[in-house]
Parts: structure tokens; C-alpha cells; sequence
């Protein structure tokens, strides 16, 4: 019986890394929120997520896969930890900084935070779709 | 506290811990605003001195929540009016009155509201996240 990974497809775990980023990125919007009024407090920010980047991380742990020298030996899953991949948060001051040295914007915050959960969104319908894709192709034919 | 896990979990605790920081600011407003024109007890004496919040980041669920770490003085001058017949005039006839300003107190409520809202988003807006991924589940 072959066991099947949701992670071992590309797709989904590229979806996933996605999620992860936003996610972390919604985390770090809320700390600067929090702090919006913290004498000294410099915003944080996740650097832009790279697709290239996610790419490569996915290609290079699938050739990282344990090498199997006997027909006995089961397939080694090397787990993917895209979600942490390439997520480095870095210090992005908004474009005021008051006379406590807090350079926190809430309007640009704000704005942030709407973008952050509408590519949420966005990435939640597509792995919506892709999984009724893969319904779609395991329902047995003359099926509804 | 029970243990949060998820990154929406994350990011709704700190904006909590934002939405006490800024209550309790609020608590000091609200005292300066009340005492604006406490005057001494005894003769000559110093009235209510206006109180100022001081706010720094706090740790929760590996995130940087913040907190309303201690309440400060606020070291500026008093105002003195001239009214010889006030019971805690000096023998002058000079009434030191607190240093509170009422419309620098009116701008700091507002501000304090701001930045509630602003928190509350945050939280409406994680919890919103997380439920588009438990809709997952529905179908």
C-alpha cells in the first residue's frame, strides 16, 4: 500500500510555505500593533516571500531523499519544513518616527495587515481547489 | 492561561495583552482628568500631580506583547491662581493647582481609543484567518 503524503506533493507543500509565511507575517503585524505606542519600539517585518526561493527549497530536500538499496527498504520521507524557509523577519521602520523613537504607523499596519490576510485567502481557496482536484481524480468512475 | 500553538493564537494574545496595556492607560487618564482641580489639604501644600503611563514590550507566546510597566509622575511645573479666601491658599494668597491639562488629556484618550481599535482589528482579523482554514474541514 503506498501511503500518501499531502506534503509530498509540491504544490501543497508550496501552499503550505505560503500559509506558514502569512501567518507569521500576521503574528509580527500584531506585535507592532501591540507596540504602537512603546517609547524606542522599531516595527517589524518578514522579508517579501520568494517564490524562486520556495522553489528551490522544495527541489532540494526532494533530492535529499534517503536512497533505498533494496526492494525491502520503505520509501524515507524527507520532511519539508518549507514553512520556515526563507521567513527571516528584519526591522522596516514606517515612514514616521516620533519624538519617543517609536516608528510605529498604524494606517501603514493596518494597511499591511488587510494585504496579509487577503493573500491568506487567496492561498486557502487555492489549496481548497487543488484538494477537490485530487477528489475529483479518487472518486471511482460512473460515480456522481 | 491555556497553551497557544497557532500563529493566529500568537498574534491574537499579544494584541490582548495590547488591549489591557491600553485599558490601564485609560484607568490614569481617567484619574487625571478626575483630579484636575484637586488642591492641597493643608495650606500651601502641593495639589495632585499629574500621572503619566509608561508602556514596554512584554514576552508572551514567543511574540513581543506589550505592557503598561510602571506609572509616572509628570515632573512640569503647577499652575497658581491668585485666591486669597481658598482654604489651601499660601500666605500669599497664591493656590497651587495640579499640573493636569485637560485638552493634553482629552488628546491622549483619543489616541489611547486608536490604538484599542487598531488591536481589536488585529485580533477580529487573525480569528478571521483562522476560520477560513477550519471551513477547510466543511466541505
Amino acid at each position: 500500500m503506498l501511503a500518501m503524503n499531502l506534503a509530498d506533493i509540491p504544490l501543497f507543500s508550496m501552499l503550505r510555505g505560503r500559509l506558514g509565511y502569512l501567518g507569521e507575517r500576521q503574528k509580527l503585524i500584531a506585535q507592532n500593533v501591540a507596540n504602537s505606542e512603546t517609547p524606542g519600539y522599531k516595527p517589524q517585518d518578514l522579508k517579501p516571500y520568494s517564490f524562486d526561493a520556495q522553489v528551490r527549497s522544495v527541489q532540494l530536500t526532494a533530492a535529499g531523499a534517503p536512497a533505498r538499496t533494496q526492494a525491502a527498504h520503505m520509501a524515507g520521507t524527507v520532511s519539508r519544513s518549507t514553512s520556515s524557509a526563507g521567513i527571516k523577519a528584519i526591522r522596516t521602520k514606517d515612514s514616521e518616527t516620533t519624538l519617543d523613537g517609536n516608528s510605529v504607523v498604524l494606517e501603514e499596519q493596518m494597511m499591511k495587515m488587510s494585504e496579509a490576510r487577503m493573500a491568506y485567502d487567496a492561498a486557502v481557496g487555492f489549496y481548497q481547489k487543488s484538494l477537490n482536484l485530487l477528489r475529483t481524480a479518487a472518486r471511482p468512475p460512473g460515480r456522481g | 492561561m491555556p497553551e497557544i500553538k497557532t500563529t493566529q493564537g500568537a498574534a491574537q494574545a499579544i494584541a490582548a495583552s495590547a488591549l489591557r496595556a491600553q485599558q490601564a492607560r485609560m484607568r490614569v487618564i481617567a484619574e487625571n482628568l478626575a483630579n484636575a482641580n484637586s488642591t492641597s489639604r493643608e495650606a500651601g501644600g502641593d495639589p495632585y500631580r499629574r500621572q503619566v503611563a509608561i508602556f514596554e514590550p512584554a514576552k508572551i507566546d514567543a511574540g513581543q506583547g506589550v505592557r503598561m510597566s510602571r506609572v509616572e509622575a509628570d515632573p512640569s511645573e503647577f499652575r497658581t491662581e491668585y485666591e486669597p479666601g481658598h482654604p489651601s491658599a499660601d500666605a500669599q494668597g497664591y493656590v497651587k493647582l495640579p499640573n493636569v491639562n485637560t485638552l493634553v488629556e482629552a488628546m491622549d484618550m483619543r489616541e489611547a481609543q486608536r490604538a484599542y481599535e487598531a488591536n481589536l482589528n488585529v485580533i477580529e482579523t487573525a480569528r478571521s484567518m483562522e476560520m477560513r482554514v477550519l471551513d477547510l474541514l466543511k466541505r
